[in-house]
């Protein structure tokens, strides 16, 4: 039961990129937090709980939130929950965070997501993250898998690389407007994605997300003390996840049914008839480029197998109908565990029209999407009115 | 004082973690049957009647239990609907080895069954794949088999281009 609205009142993040060497751990965490806490002008003794997170096998820390939730989280004597559903990680702190509001448990909440994934190894940690008799032996962590559903998408479709090469370059191109974002290349062309590397065919090097470190919060508050805080808000209009089955090829993985279900039912909750129309923007978690394009019909913004005809067509570009990913995308900043949480706080960011370079113009309604596990989705749209 | 920008410290861990789990009656009888018989079973759900691989104790769908005796047998012959090939180094959880590369990886919707299993496959060139090809799970001979899915090393894919 939702006993009061909620609303973001403030984001933070790191400058995301392959190493941190310079600060541990904590120190990274702190910065998000505290640019979060400064933009809301909250001090640690404002906050009622905290909910954080992260992929515990990826830095080989089982028990982060002792040491990371208390000292810059800043949980010392609140409640601390972690958080940790692989990629989706971040949109479940996300709801989590949301949940503890809108129970009416808590009025103000700081929920945070990072990652260090390079003082660890992600394929080693995605591995263990899966089933060891059934799954491990033959697993090479995400991307083996991602390029399985690019090739069924593609052979059922008939989608094609540079169809997926377009997503690269348009979301290396927003990332340049997004001073967080790890790889900006407003450059990058599809010849130069069709002429790296190929890493899993046929997912090529620039097909696929960095590996990043950093860190993002963002403030929750309650509608009493919301508008306090601040005079502009993005509202939590739902939340909705679909987690789908136990292993990888359970279903029809590029046809991504957790999201379709998720999304059907929260459209159908917020309101929304016509997603493609009714929603201002998005931002999907996108770890390869064909998943982008996958996920675009998935997401009902449009029918299975057109996601290379709507970005072809610019729908989802900067100054489309919809623009998927103003911010650059995971295909351009991966700290794993908050890399869900970067797209809720980018779409919050949009709604509040703080964007600068990367602002999409008069955006009501935001969808911010993660992907992760068996194929799950986890899914919030956001709103300028409550 | 120097101005020499002073190197962050970091430090080395190097683990080994043991670990052995518990495969429960159902995944006990496949792998049982894989090593005495070389033959591959899946599941099936008394409810929905979805046969289901890698076999398994609850049909997520129905939430209703199944045991040793919904087991079915498979020919081990399949479809590839999809396929790779996996080309980056990569530390095998299993050995600690960097696993040998490039290699085949495909989704397998195994005849009889309702889901696909994700394998290895005897091809590395994505030139040779047709989509929906028939493949064939190759299984160690008798005596090398040690109950494990190492038993099957991969599907060969029977009629290429």
């Amino acid at each position: 039961m939702v006993k009061q609205k909620v609303a973001i009142v403030a984001t933070g993040q790191t400058k995301h990129r392959s190493r941190r060497r310079d600060v541990n751990i904590s120190e990274m965490i702190y910065e998000a937090v505290k640019m979060a806490l400064d933009e809301a002008q909250l001090t640690p003794k404002d906050i009622d709980a905290v909910v954080i997170g992260n992929m515990d096998h990826f830095e080989g820390i089982n028990f982060s939130e002792m040491w990371t939730g208390i000292e810059s989280a800043p949980g010392y004597l609140k409640p601390v929950v972690k958080v940790a559903t692989g990629g989706t990680t971040g949109t479940s702190l996300a709801a989590y965070g949301y949940y503890a509001v809108a129970s009416g448990m808590y009025d103000k909440v700081l929920v945070v997501g990072w990652e260090k994934i390079n003082e660890g190894g992600a394929t080693t940690g995605i591995v263990t993250a899966f089933d060891a008799r059934w799954e491990r032996p033959a697993l090479a962590g995400a991307l083996g898998p991602l390029a399985l559903m690019a090739s069924m998408y593609m052979w059922e479709f008939g989608v094609t690389p540079e169809q997926a090469a377009k997503v690269t370059v348009k979301n290396r191109r927003n990332a340049a407007n997004n001073p967080f974002a790890h790889l900006q290349q407003p450059n990058m062309t599809v010849e130069e994605v069709m002429n790296s590397p190929v890493i899993s065919w046929p997912l090529r090097l620039h097909d696929c997300c960095p590996q990043s470190e950093g860190a993002c919060a963002i403030v929750y508050a309650g509608e009493g003390v919301a508008r306090k805080i601040s005079d502009n808000l993005a509202w939590v209009k739902g939340v909705d996840t679909g987690h789908y089955y136990t292993y990888g090829g359970d279903d029809v993985m590029h046809k991504y049914p957790a999201a379709k279900i998720a999304s059907t039912r929260l459209y159908k909750k917020v309101g929304i008839r016509n997603p493609l129309k009714d929603l201002d923007v998005a931002e999907v978690y996108e770890p390869s480029s064909w998943a982008e394009l996958m996920w675009t019909e998935a997401l009902g913004f449009c029918e299975y197998g057109q996601g290379g005809k709507l970005l072809d067509e610019g729908v989802t570009e900067m100054g489309g109908e919809l623009p998927v990913n103003p911010s650059g995308g995971v295909i351009a900043t991966n700290p794993i565990g908050a890399t869900a949480l970067i797209r809720v706080a980018e779409a919050a960011i949009q709604v509040r029209g703080l964007g600068g370079k990367r602002q999409v113009p008069d955006v009501e309604l935001a969808l911010a999407h993660g992907f992760g596990g068996s194929v799950w989705a986890d899914l919030m749209i956001l709103g300028k009115e409550p | 004082m120097s101005e020499k920008k002073e190197e962050p410290f970091t430090i080395n861990w190097l683990t080994d973690l043991p670990y052995r789990y518990a495969l429960g009656p159902v995944a006990s009888k496949f792998f049982r049957v894989l090593k005495e018989s070389g033959k591959l079973l899946a599941i099936k759900c008394r409810k929905c009647g979805k046969v289901l691989f890698p076999p398994r104790s609850v049909c997520a769908d129905c939430l209703v239990e199944m045991t040793v005796d919904d087991m079915v047998e498979l020919s081990g012959e399949g479809s590839l609907d999809g396929f790779t090939v996996v080309n980056y180094p990569f530390v095998d959880p299993n050995t600690g080895e960097t696993r040998p590369f490039p290699y085949g990886y495909g989704a397998i919707k195994l005849k009889g069954t309702d889901t696909w299993m994700l394998h290895f496959v005897d091809e590395t060139d994505p030139g040779k794949i047709k989509p929906g090809m028939l493949v064939k799970a190759v299984i160690k001979p008798k005596n090398e088999r040690k109950g494990t899915l190492e038993d099957i090393p991969y599907f060969r894919a029977v009629e290429k281009k």
